[in-house]
């Protein structure tokens, strides 16, 4: 079948079988890799996208529903030039990643925490990632990456407007 | 002190933008034109006979272009070290639920399951071992290989320490504490799971893209499985998403099963695993019994431990004749003892494998003895700060094993710190005098040594490469792999330090067996060590030219040369940038391009007295972890932990204490809730929806602290960290449940039902899970 939809503000049109799921599109069929896979039942958020403004697991989105909606990827996190943008660069500056297999899930899930709630605890940013699994950090220099965006953003007025973390 | 401009210093990791990016390519996000998906058939049985093997109806399903087993390798695809025992896939017998018997290739990945589910087998099941204290019964079915010597072929090897008769002296003792301890199989948990991508090459041989460890173990492999000459078979490892010690030799037989698939088919092909299928069919820490007595003066002193412990390395022995030798030499903790002894025995069951895993034997043994010495200073009401204090390893000891401790022990430092961080005082105070309502609070501690790298498991060398090109980038290689530890950022920065330079001209390459040089097993925690030492090695090698040519441009002898930055001054005081000193260096015809090799200082280990010198250098830390545990449901909140740990000196601290926060995490989950646990044989936990590995609603916030007790022969006097950070974490928390509850539970893990009944609730287990995830459709 055809899927239609818009894809990190661009529009998509894919012809794609109609029992895959959202993760699979992304991957296989727009070959599109920074979304990963690693449970496929929805239980480490590796695979997390933005659909509609609400962190999804896309491992459990059908394709098909995404018809006429509205998906923000990883590839679609970066500035206006294509670098890092603010949460990225400090997830590089505070030492968030390890391995990186989890990284694109948990920037995901971090913007969608940042755009519902300008300023977090520590306690609620790590409620917000409770859905994404990390082996190799232990959660802490990511979370002091998330604090300080929200901080940076609170500063300069830039948090909870979406221009910004999306391009 | 000596001051540095790198090491020691804020830096970021060379790997990290792409990966915040979404850009890195994993194995599982490379493909080719052409390329095949590949999936193999697994024992949906513990143990048995491989009585019928028809492969032919896979090949007549569409899509399916090649087919694989055990005939299909040299010698049906033996491998393993140090015991050959190991099979690319099946031969003749399973020996555990998930075991690799064929491997199709086809054009799609539902071809590829199709023609697994096409494949003809009969397993006739044997009778199997499941539980490791009857696997050495005269009559106990036979997992093991044949063997001639008459011993037991499901006995693997005894792991002995000895130092004096701590028999006799334990009788001597005012205080005796004589208690057993148990842990049980942890998964990795990886968040990449395995796989490969093997292409072939235009002279017969094979390359793969390996999510692994250590490229040179599997290129042997493929080299003795597929008769293929050394210079045919290349192995590259991209970007790894985590392993933890768990991507060997499973991912060995994935590389020989995607290699075979290549060459029979001469197409490339790529495997990659479900979650359920890693879980399933790799290789966990292993399962251990414990049984420690320790003996005490009234005083404090500690005079005698008697370790007595046996450990299950499943259906094959994999790396567990060497974690059994480290847990050995680990077993009785990092403490001055008159007698000691410790005897391990190691055997074969039908329960998965064990193979390695952070901490390497240690981690299993220090959840032992680490609440083993708790009992012992409750029992004789010394603090247990104070009574590790008094007893704990310092400069000057000698060790149970024998080995006199010369430099580099900051474990007193360590405890001391880490007490004041934690505010222990108050708290144990505190706590003590609190024992109403359903919910208490308790702190704990524990401390750890480690030997560093291999020790006397092995030859310890490493090796790197270093090169300036024309455009004056500078790239290094590395034997050694950074499979997200951090270890190329180290290295950048060990280079940019000696050569003096920006630390963003230089690239560090990933592993590959064609432009590396083997430098051994990726393991160990070795390596900033032997990896640091091999790449300052080749720095200083290439700087010697450079220096010429410095001393020639500036027309100086060497020593009137000084550094200004990346710039070169001479007695003219005018500086010349670096850029101008190696063209120069070129135009004399000088080489710029070196090579390095450190090898370590030799040490030695008789293995039936049990003495000798088993490592060169020992990491030490301490732990102390506050928890909060509800009795009513036998919930356990860690509310939080310190860690304060001698790495040597610190060359990459973001990434020193990325590595500790880490491996606390996994020491968080190994005592509160993993347990990969198998009922006869079959997984019952396939996925991380009944494996729970810890969110970040589940760790505490952790105050880290580093003691930097110099290692004189570590590069720039650096030790290391990966393993020994999650090596206490679960002992510091049994023992604060212990302080909380004033019940100690002895077997990990610390789930609810233990915590809140003090016993583990009898379960029937089922195999169903396992087999629908085996069954794949």
């Amino acid at each position: 079948m055809l899927i239609k939809f818009t894809l990190n503000n661009k529009p998509v049109t894919v012809e794609a079988p109609a029992d895959i799921t959202l993760s699979v599109l992304l991957r296989d069929y727009l070959k599109m890799t920074g979304t990963k896979e690693a449970c496929e039942v929805g239980e480490c958020g590796s695979c997390s996208v933005i659909l509609d403004g609400e962190l999804v697991n896309s491992c459990l989105v059908a394709a098909p529903s995404v018809m006429g909606r509205e998906v923000t990827s990883i590839e679609g996190i970066h500035d206006a030039d294509g670098s890092p943008n603010d949460l990225q660069r400090n997830f590089i500056a505070k030492g968030a990643v390890q391995c990186g297999y989890c990284i694109p899930g948990m920037v995901m899930a971090s913007e969608a925490l940042l755009a519902k709630k300008a300023e977090p605890t520590r306690e609620e940013i790590r409620i917000a990632l409770a859905g994404n699994l990390c082996r190799c950090t232990g959660y802490m220099q990511i979370v002091d990456a998330i604090e300080t965006t929200a901080e940076e953003r609170t500063k300069n007025g830039t948090n909870l407007k979406r221009e910004n973390r999306s391009q | 002190m000596t001051e540095y401009k790198y090491i020691g210093k804020p830096a970021q990791r060379v790997d990290a933008l792409d990966k915040v990016m979404g850009k890195t390519k994993y194995v599982g996000d490379m493909s080719l034109p052409g390329m095949l998906y590949a999936r193999t058939l697994r024992s949906d049985q513990p143990h048995a006979r491989i009585k019928r093997l028809d492969v032919s109806p896979a090949l007549k399903v569409p899509g399916v272009i090649a087919v694989i087993t055990s005939d299909d390798f040299a010698n049906h695809g033996n491998f393993g070290f140090p015991i050959s025992d190991h099979y690319m896939l099946a031969y003749e017998k399973v020996r555990h639920v998930g075991e690799g018997i064929a491997s199709v290739a086809a054009e799609t990945p539902e071809a590829a399951i199709e023609g697994v589910n096409a494949i003809i087998y009969e397993l006739e099941p044997l009778p199997a071992v499941l539980d490791m204290d009857h696997a050495l019964d005269p009559d106990a079915p036979q997992v093991g290989p044949d063997r001639t010597d008459r011993k037991h072929p499901n006995f693997i090897g005894h792991f002995p320490v000895y130092k004096g008769n701590p028999q006799d002296k334990l009788a001597e003792c005012d205080v005796v504490s004589d208690h057993q301890y148990e842990t049980v199989m942890q998964e990795h948990a990886y968040l990449e799971t395995e796989g490969g991508l093997a292409i072939p090459t235009a002279e017969g041989g094979v390359t793969v893209y390996l999510s692994c460890q250590s490229p040179f173990i599997p290129k042997g492999h493929l080299c003795s499985t597929l008769n293929l000459p050394d210079d045919r078979v290349r192995i590259i490892v991209p970007p790894v998403g985590g392993t933890f010690g768990g991507k060997d030799d499973l991912n060995y037989q994935t590389a020989g099963q995607v290699a075979a698939l290549a060459l029979k088919s001469g197409r490339p092909v790529r495997m990659t695993f479900s979650r359920e299928e890693s879980i399933i069919a790799s290789y966990k820490r292993g399962a251990m019994r414990m049984k420690i007595r320790l003996g005490a003066d009234k005083d404090g002193t500690l005079r005698a431990c008697e370790f007595k412990s046996t450990y299950d390395s499943g259906a094959y022995s994999s790396q567990s004749p060497f974690s059994s030798w480290r847990a050995s030499i680990h077993a009785m903790g990092a403490y001055r003892y008159d007698d000691c002894s410790v005897d391990i025995n190691t055997v074969y069951s039908n329960t998965s494998y064990a193979g390695a895993y952070r901490g390497f034997g240690n981690t299993e043994v220090c959840s032992g003895i680490e609440q083993a010495i708790d009992e012992m200073a409750d029992a004789l009401k010394i603090d247990p700060i104070e009574f590790r204090l008094k007893n704990c390893l310092k400069v000057g000891d000698i060790t149970p094993h024998g080995q006199m401790l010369d430099e580099s022990v900051g474990l007193t430092d360590c405890l001391l710190k880490v007490r004041k961080m934690s505010d222990w005082n108050r708290k144990r105070d505190e706590f003590a005098n609190k024992s109403d309502g359903d919910k208490r609070r308790g702190i704990g501690v524990a401390a750890l040594f480690h030997g560093t790298s291999l020790g006397a498991e092995g030859v310890d060398e490493a090796s790197s490469t270093i090169e300036i090109h024309e455009d004056n980038l500078i790239t290094l290689t590395s034997g050694l792999t950074d499979y997200g530890t951090g270890a190329r950022t180290v290295y950048t920065l060990v280079a940019a330090e000696i050569l003096g330079v920006d630390p963003s001209r230089i690239l560090v390459h990933n592993p590959d067996t064609n432009t590396a040089i083997d430098s051994g097993p990726t393991v160990a925690s070795r390596t900033t060590m032997l990896g640091g030492n091999a790449v300052r090695i080749a720095v200083l090698n290439l700087i010697q030219n450079i220096d010429w040519a410095a001393a020639d441009y500036l027309q100086c002898d060497l020593h009137q040369i000084h550094r200004d930055g990346e710039n070169y001054i001479g007695p003219s005081e005018e500086p010349i940038p670096w850029e101008s000193v190696v063209q120069h260096a070129r135009d004399m015809g000088l080489v710029l391009s070196a090579h390095g090799r450190w090898t370590a200082p030799e040490i030695d280990w008789d293995e039936e007295k049990g003495t000798g010198t088993p490592y060169f250098a020992y990491h030490f830390g301490a732990q102390v972890a506050e928890v909060e545990v509800d009795l009513k449901t036998g919930l356990t909140d860690v509310k939080g932990i310190w860690a304060v740990h001698d790495l040597g000196k610190v060359i990459f601290p973001q990434g020193a204490y990325g590595q500790l926060y880490g491996g606390i995490s996994h020491g968080l989950g190994y005592a509160l809730y993993e347990d990969l646990d198998f009922q006869d044989g079959f997984a019952q936990n396939v996925n991380f929806d009944t494996y729970l590995i810890p969110t970040a609603v589940d760790m505490p916030e952790i105050q880290g602290g580093f003691v930097e007790a110099a290692f004189s022969k570590g590069p720039f006097g650096a030790k290391n960290i990966a393993e020994p950070s999650m090596v206490p974490t679960a002992p510091a928390i049994l023992n604060a449940i212990a302080n909380a509850t004033g019940r100690r539970i002895r077997k990990l893990p610390a789930n609810l039902e233990r915590v809140m009944l003090g016993k583990t609730l009898a379960k029937k287990g089922s195999a169903e899970s396992c087999k629908i995830s085996l069954k794949i459709t």
